[in-house]
């Protein structure tokens, strides 16, 4: 059955069982997808899915069915099993759905993948890395073009139409010379076409250049407080790891979230800005609608250090009576500073390039430790040498209040747009 | 598996057919609040194909008999696609046909969702009027069922249906305005009624983390450095997963693990013997039983490590062609749409024959760390380990709780350092493991002595 069949058939057959309030949301998708396995080009994949999710609120009860079958009897299954579960549900005020919308469609990228330009353009990359960089092993890589549509409709009368074609890349190596091995690493990232090669698109080249540097490391022998500064790399995992402990439905209800009574103070330095820009012309793998059914918008999280914004959604905004976000978070800008990378480094008295982070999840407090990957060690304004079992403690949120610099260079991931920045007050302990 | 004999005609090259159905279910309570209230079904049929070298797959979520011979189609054309393009000298185990059936789903009549409802809010009901000084609780029951059937170009066959459902209970206290919390699981390998009887034999478990937590709140940050500790059977399964299951895949071997270059090596202490086992434990089923994977290999069990020494690394059909050895069953996909990845199923170190007790009056100074958290591997065996639930160990005896704290090393070494391996065997109920894609698994042990990093404050 078309999307917009199943989807006008559902609301159809919801509207019949008279419940009061239910968003119907299909996602149809299809992926291309090129496997490289030990340097060549292993599986060629290509899946089709739907997903057919039912959210229903009726007396003040919620729930929630997923399935990916669109024919009647699926549909009316479906429709079936959300009643029962509403009769178990508990009746909760806050549970809702959007209210209404106007109309809209957004489009976005390409419908249909080349093949020949993928393969192309991987097999590029399988070449150059051999060429340029022997001993590197690429473990695993994909290329992948997903294509999907989302219709989202809600008994509000909200309607939405989506389209997305986007490109996306990951690539898992280690360099290898006799019996030594380097800490493995990755890059991911997302494109909204195929035009750049991949070695040169984000941070790659260096991350492999930097991998085979890696092969000889050492630990530091100390432990000390120092500062470390942050790659591009790694920077949009720690803002996700703030946003989830500080700014999400989940810590602001359960109230462990210490930012929960925080907007408009200053929580970080005055040099970090955040915004969350699903929609900005910069980023190519962003949203225009909410799970929740609203129009996305971009929004300030963070401006020069005063908390702006949590990323609440309809239900965790109802359910503590705070504002409900403009978007669901993701899309992550930090602004450039005026300072650049290189000169940045000069002024690192003790400390560590991080550039990877294998580490716990952090605590609701911040606190945060794990181990510091395909890091290196700077002394005196230089990078000195790549470092191992080096270990870090520190709070996300002292790290935030802590920042000396942002570099005035950014990384563009698709997804996100990062900079470097240098904070201080971390413990690195080596072995 | 009768269904998909009727395709076996279609096949041309080595091919494999699979309809699966994957079901989930989860009940979420946060401070009382019913946040999550959900199911979910995929199902579909896939199938790929491996031809001159190359692996061609499809998929597609209907499940008809025009779907299943599309599908087997552009499986074969997207092979095509790339042996067109590459001439490969790749080859694959075969191995001998294998046939299995297997239905873990429960006999008993099923309860009702008002009845699993009511169960987890008792449980909530209970900790609310106990613990009077939490500032948040989450109880959680989740369901994943897994039902395969498949049907290889070798005459492979089998059916599975593997159900888990955990009750996960997480606790969390102020301590001078910081949130200090502490989880357990409950639950494991089968349905709601072969697991959970009623709420009040949950009780005493949930007393005990409370009262972990509340050390853990009271307590300190553990001291950074290399410390002698004990892995309890939690951390001993992460550390044999994460740490070395992982370097010893072959397809991570392949690409560059340090792993690559230790067989028939002294790699641990010679205490240790390391076992990815295909589907039982002295003559009792693992969390994840395998009999046959879903490439159609009959599952067998994989010594990696024997008394210290590295054995045997895990492999699928084509990495088993490469290294000119056979496959024991470790090809598993995720959903339907998934292609089969090396994976691990139940991995686990053997017990030893000390007594937990006399490991811990054993150290002067360390720490017995209980519950992980994440962990993570490199390829160099580099692991971290979140820990948290654990205490000091001072004259041999447990002393203070610690706060949440990781723990690292290189997990060849660690494994070196063990002096004493403990005589029990725990079985984790909860693991999932990600790769490429997620995977439910196995993991379990003793307890270990070691040295380790800690990275505390």
């Amino acid at each position: 059955m078309a999307n917009n069949e199943a989807v006008n058939k559902t609301m159809k057959l919801l509207s019949e069982a008279k419940l009061e309030k239910y968003q119907v949301i299909s996602n149809k998708s299809k992926n291309t997808e090129m496997v490289v396995e030990r340097g060549e080009i292993s599986l060629l994949r290509t899946t089709t899915d739907v997903n057919l999710q039912i959210t229903a609120v009726n007396k003040n009860k919620k729930a929630r069915i997923n399935t990916n079958k669109t024919d009647d009897s699926a549909i009316e299954e479906a429709i079936k099993n959300v009643q029962e579960l509403l009769e178990t549900s508990e009746v909760d005020e806050a549970y809702d759905i959007s209210p209404f919308q106007e109309t809209k469609q957004f489009e976005s990228g390409d419908k249909e993948p080349s093949k020949e330009d993928m393969y192309n353009l991987i097999t590029r990359f399988i070449e150059a890395v051999k060429l340029e960089y022997p001993k590197l092993n690429i473990s695993e890589s994909s290329l992948t073009f997903n294509f999907a549509e989302v219709n989202l409709v809600n008994s509000n009368g909200v309607k939405y139409l989506q389209t997305k074609g986007i490109y996306s890349f990951y690539v898992v190596f280690t360099a290898k010379d006799g019996n030594k091995v380097s800490s493995m690493n990755f890059a991911s990232f997302s494109m909204g076409n195929l035009e750049k090669d991949l070695l040169d698109t984000a941070t790659l080249r260096t991350l492999i250049k930097e991998n085979i540097e890696q092969l000889k490391t050492k630990p530091i022998n100390e432990k000390f407080v120092g500062d470390v500064l942050i790659t591009p790399d790694y920077l949009g995992e720690l803002i996700d790891a703030f946003a989830a402990i500080g700014l999400s439905d989940g810590s602001i209800i359960s109230e462990t979230s210490v930012l929960k009574d925080s907007i408009g103070e200053t929580i970080a330095s005055s040099k970090l800005t955040i915004h969350s820009n699903p929609r900005s012309k910069h980023i190519c793998d962003g949203y225009s609608i909410t799970a929740d059914g609203f129009e996305a918008r971009d929004l300030t999280i963070l401006e020069n250090g005063v908390l702006k914004s949590h990323l609440l959604g309809l239900y965790g905004a109802k359910k503590t009576g705070r504002e409900r976000a403009e978007n669901s978070g993701g899309a992550y800008i930090v602004d450039a500073g005026d300072i650049s990378y290189n000169d940045i480094i000069k002024k690192v008295k003790k400390g560590i390039l991080l550039a990877r982070f294998s580490g716990g999840s952090p605590s609701s407090n911040g606190d945060v430790s794990g181990v510091a990957k395909n890091s290196y060690y700077i002394e005196d304004g230089k990078v000195q040498y790549p470092i191992s079992e080096t270990m870090i403690a520190g709070n996300i949120y002292d790290m935030f209040k802590n920042i000396k610099e942002i570099s005035s260079e950014q990384v563009n991931f698709g997804k996100t747009i990062m900079p470097w920045i240098l904070t201080s007050g971390v413990t690195i302990s080596g072995k | 598996m009768l269904q998909l004999n009727r395709f076996a005609k279609h096949f041309s090259n080595y091919t494999e057919l699979r309809m699966q159905e994957n079901k989930n279910m989860s009940i979420r309570f946060l401070n009382s609040n019913l946040v999550e209230n959900e199911k979910k079904s995929t199902s579909g049929v896939s199938s790929r194909v491996f031809n001159s070298g190359s692996w061609g797959f499809a998929s597609n979520p209907e499940i008809n008999d025009v779907s299943i011979i599309e599908t087997i189609k552009l499986a074969n054309e997207n092979a095509q696609f790339l042996s067109r393009k590459c001439k490969k000298s790749n080859k694959i185990y075969e191995g001998p046909a294998f046939t299995h059936s297997l239905d873990l789903g429960t006999d008993k009549n099923r309860i009702s969702q008002k009845g699993m409802m009511n169960f987890v809010k008792e449980i909530d009901n209970y900790i609310e009027k106990k613990f009077t000084d939490l500032i948040t609780r989450t109880v959680l029951l989740n369901f994943l069922g897994m039902d395969k059937t498949i049907l290889t170009s070798v005459g492979s066959a089998k059916h599975s249906l593997w159900p888990r459902t955990m009750i996960i209970v997480k606790l969390g206290v102020d301590k001078n305005g910081e949130p200090i919390s502490a989880y357990e699981l409950f639950g494991g390998r089968g349905h709601f009624e072969d697991l959970f009887s009623k709420p009040s034999d949950l009780f005493e478990d949930i007393d005990k983390l409370y009262t972990h937590l509340k050390n853990k709140s009271e307590g300190v940050y553990a001291e950074a450095g290399e410390k002698e500790v004990i892995l309890d059977a939690d951390l001993a399964g992460i550390l044999a997963h994460e740490a070395i299951g992982h370097t010893t895949e072959a397809d991570i071997v392949l690409g560059g693990s340090i792993a690559a270059d230790y067989i028939d090596k002294k790699v641990s202490s010679s205490l240790i013997t390391l076992t990815d086992y295909a589907h039982s434990y002295n003559g009792v089923l693992c969390p994840t039983p395998i009999y046959v994977d879903d490439e159609g290999t009959k599952a067998e069990d994989v010594v990696i490590i024997e008394d210290g020494i590295l054995k045997e690394f895990m492999h699928n059909k084509e990495t088993a062609a490469t290294f000119d050895t056979i496959a024991k069953g470790n090809a598993r996909a995720y959903q339907y749409f998934d292609e089969p990845l090396v994976r691990m199923r139940n991995t686990a170190i053997q017990p030893g024959k000390s007594k937990l007790k006399d490991m811990i009056a054993s150290i002067e100074d360390g720490y017995y760390f209980m519950r992980s958290g994440n962990g993570q591997a490199d390829s160099t065996s580099e692991f971290m380990f979140a820990v948290t639930v654990g205490y000091e160990i001072k004259n041999g005896k447990l002393a203070r709780g610690i706060r949440d704290t990781t723990i690292a090393g290189l997990a060849f070494d660690v494994l070196k350092s063990a002096t004493m391996v403990s005589d029990d065997m725990v079985w984790g109920c909860g693991g999932m493991c990600g790769k490429k894609q997620i995977i439910p698994v196995g993991m379990g042990g003793p307890a270990i002595k070691c040295r380790i990093n800690v990275g505390g404050k």
